[in-house]
């Protein structure tokens, strides 16, 4: 439940870019004859309404309804007194304050037509007290989902959004670059120091403590002893946009060489695969409202590649001269021929 | 330890209410429900825990990475991937379906699950669980004194943090990484500096600290899980005779407050003894909810638990309950302001939690 910076930044997410994207979803609301549609936002669903609005709950939740022509309302369940920060912190053309939120929201649609076709992001997911609420704030609405619709117009960043990410990229580096202490919790402080000084939004911190005995990344609560070789993951976000990092410590050498398969096994995609060689790997990106879904890996069946365009977190273990490595960083996928390309060199040596 | 008394005592209530599976919801911002049966943290995605009368509990994550970190966190649970974790919780309880099932949270439940067209048919669990989250046990309480020790703590390095020309967000940062340096990986903080321009607070701005500003901040550090909050305002420079004035209010409202903590008393009872102060200082249109959200809270495995201290709750406080009693609102001659302890009802009254002064606090200009 932790919250660094959070403000919008008219030189980094201006709002021509946010308007490009309405328009966009206005004319693909068109096309599919939806009259509205909602997007649900929390602490830990807020990519879909991040991106269309800036917006960023750091605390409770909130439905941002989206009319096919004008500008979008957003309900949420924080009390009025925090309206001109969302206001600061926002573009949105309404800013309605309600502890029913699916109520007030349908009431919203409904006043406007009464059998509104209303799509839904994530609709199976909503929790199901929100939409009892718009059933029961408007019987007339037609509801259903618009998951795929909006997950197309998502999926490829823009400009402005890969330059988020590759802030977010740069702060997570340099947190990383800089870690330094005697034991995991000095360690791991100078990280969320350095990045949180630099503006980061969020940061979590995992570590794999000792990596000849355990792979995995667990949550760093207490003290922990550390082997020769350890790793820490840095998932960070930068105002609404995530990414993952990952540096092996005590490993120069062969950490070098994990970086550079990783760039190479990157490049393919969304095409080949190159990840034979490694132990484990995971892609993941935004497909809705969560900014790190799994979209391949070693353990996801039924992958879903990521098309030309978009942005991506990859982390992955290898195994070079019996030593593990942990590896990761964003990547941007390539699209028209070009490969695809690491955002910043997981390399720290 | 703590994990298998809690699941201990889920088992046992849901025996008691004839339940035979219990579905936990949970996320980064209320994932005490599932934490509480499930023994995991969760920071992203959903996770959805299926909780059997036996005590097989198992976790379905819709993150590969929560996925990773749960195997090893949670060694006690069976831990399963599932992108579409509607339907996989769905498929699981299929095979449950002439089974009792309760769910809890249920409003946030995924709305899948609930569809008419489901075999299965899930119960509201969320009143069994909140007497749960909110008694107490032991060892639940000796977490929530460690988290209080370590708000204490780092309420002393935001006092030393705060320097005129430093921006909130920079301040934030000292706190989060002293916090990390004491092992604590969790805390929810917000802040405010300014003057009467000041109506809340908020996660940290590019504002910077200047001489004369009220900075407040409400902490909220968590010890495997449990959260204690303290909440303090400090003045940069001299406070005014009228920021003095205005903090008074605030001290004998959360005296007030606290001396109405005791077994039996109600939830609104506590409320009505701050508001009243409020009142009599001719301060009583601060007291609602135009100025104000609540005027206190349980603490526990979420941030803001239940019950929330407000004039219209009747929750009945019993001996085990852990609250932070916090006056905090506006004060039209000040600004915003608040002061706030944590504390634990105990049989005859209460034990304030927090040590830091109750005073309005001044660092160098």
């Amino acid at each position: 439940m932790r919250r660094g910076l959070i403000a919008r930044s008219l030189v980094e997410l201006p709002d021509a870019v946010l308007q490009a994207r309405l328009d966009r979803l206005g004319a693909a609301m068109g096309e599919a004859q939806f009259d509205a549609l909602v997007i649900y936002t929390n602490n830990t669903r807020p990519a879909g309404v991040s991106w269309l609005t800036g917006f960023v709950p750091y605390w409770s939740e909130g439905l941002l309804v989206v009319p096919r022509a004008g500008a979008p309302v957003l309900v949420v369940a924080l009390s009025f007194r925090v309206k001109a920060w969302i206001e600061r912190t926002s573009r949105v053309g309404e800013v309605l304050h309600t502890p029913r939120i699916g109520l007030k929201a349908a009431q919203r649609i409904a006043t406007a037509r009464a059998d509104a076709a209303v799509g839904i992001v994530d609709f199976e997911g909503l929790p199901s007290g929100i939409a009892e609420d718009l059933r029961e704030g408007g019987p007339g609405l037609r509801l259903s989902d618009a998951s795929a619709l909006f997950s197309k117009l998502r999926a490829k960043a823009d400009p402005a959004e890969i330059a988020l990410a590759a802030r977010a990229a740069a702060i997570g580096r340099c947190a990383l670059g800089v870690a330094a202490g005697d034991t995991l919790g000095a360690i791991v402080a100078s990280v969320e120091a350095e990045a949180r000084s630099l503006g980061a939004e969020e940061i979590y911190l995992a570590a794999a403590t000792d990596l000849d005995r355990e792979a995995r990344f667990m949550r760093v609560e207490g003290e922990r002893s550390l082997g020769k070789s350890f790793a820490l993951r840095a998932t960070l976000a930068y105002k609404g946009t995530w990414v993952r990092l990952v540096r092996t410590f005590g490993a120069t050498a062969v950490a070098r060489e994990a970086a550079s398969r990783l760039a190479q096994a990157v490049a393919p995609l969304p095409g080949d695969c190159g990840f034979s060689g490694f132990r484990s790997w995971l892609i993941e990106g935004c497909r809705t409202t969560q900014p790190l879904d799994a979209l391949m890996g070693s353990r996801v069946d039924g992958s879903t590649p990521p098309p030309p365009g978009a942005l991506v977190s990859v982390q992955a273990a290898v195994s070079i001269d019996g030593q593990t490595v942990l590896v990761g960083a964003p990547a941007l996928i390539g699209g028209r021929g070009e490969a695809s390309s690491l955002i910043v060199d997981p390399d720290f040596g | 330890m703590l994990a298998e008394q809690r699941r201990q005592r889920l088992a046992a209530a849901m025996r008691e209410a004839g339940i035979d599976h219990m579905v936990l919801y949970g996320n980064a911002w209320q994932g005490d429900y599932l934490r509480y049966g499930a023994d995991f943290g969760i920071l992203e995605g959903h996770g959805i825990a299926v909780v059997a009368a036996d005590g097989v509990v198992e976790l379905f994550l819709d993150s590969a990475t929560e996925v990773e970190r749960a195997e090893l966190e949670a060694a006690q649970v069976q831990v399963h991937f599932a992108a579409d974790i509607a339907r996989a919780v769905g498929t699981r309880l299929d095979r449950a379906a002439n089974d009792r099932i309760a769910a809890a949270p249920r409003r946030f439940v995924p709305r899948w699950l609930l569809e008419p067209e489901r075999n299965f048919a899930l119960a509201d669990g969320t009143a069994l669980l909140d007497q749960l989250l909110m008694h107490k046990t032991a060892g639940e309480l000796a977490a929530i004194r460690r988290a209080a020790r370590i708000a204490d703590e780092a309420y002393g390095e935001f006092r030393r943090a705060v320097r005129p020309g430093r921006r909130q967000y920079e301040i934030v940062a000292d706190i989060e990484s002293h916090l990390r340096r004491r092992g604590c990986p969790d805390n929810f903080m917000i802040i405010g500096s300014g003057g009467k321009d000041v109506f809340g607070m908020t996660p940290p701005s590019e504002r910077r600290i200047a001489a004369g500003d009220l900075v407040t901040t409400e902490l909220t550090p968590a010890v495997e899980g449990y959260f204690a909050q303290i909440c303090r305002t400090l003045v940069v420079g001299k406070a005014s005779a009228s920021q003095r004035r205005a903090f008074d209010v605030y001290v004998e409202a959360l005296e007030a407050g606290i001396a109405a903590v005791r077994p039996g008393a109600r939830a609104a009872d506590v409320a009505r003894a701050e508001n009243d102060v409020f009142r009599k200082h001719g301060l009583g249109e601060y007291t609602t909810s135009q100025w104000t959200r609540v005027r206190g809270h349980g603490m526990g495995l979420f941030a803001d638990s239940k019950p929330h201290i407000l004039e219209d709750v009747n929750t009945v406080l019993e001996s085990g309950m852990a609250l932070i009693v916090h006056p905090n609102t506006y004060h039209p001659d000040a600004g915003y302001i608040v002061l706030g302890d944590a504390l634990v009802v105990t049989d005859r009254g209460c034990e304030v939690l927090c040590r830091t002064p109750r005073e309005l606090f001044e660092v160098a200009a």
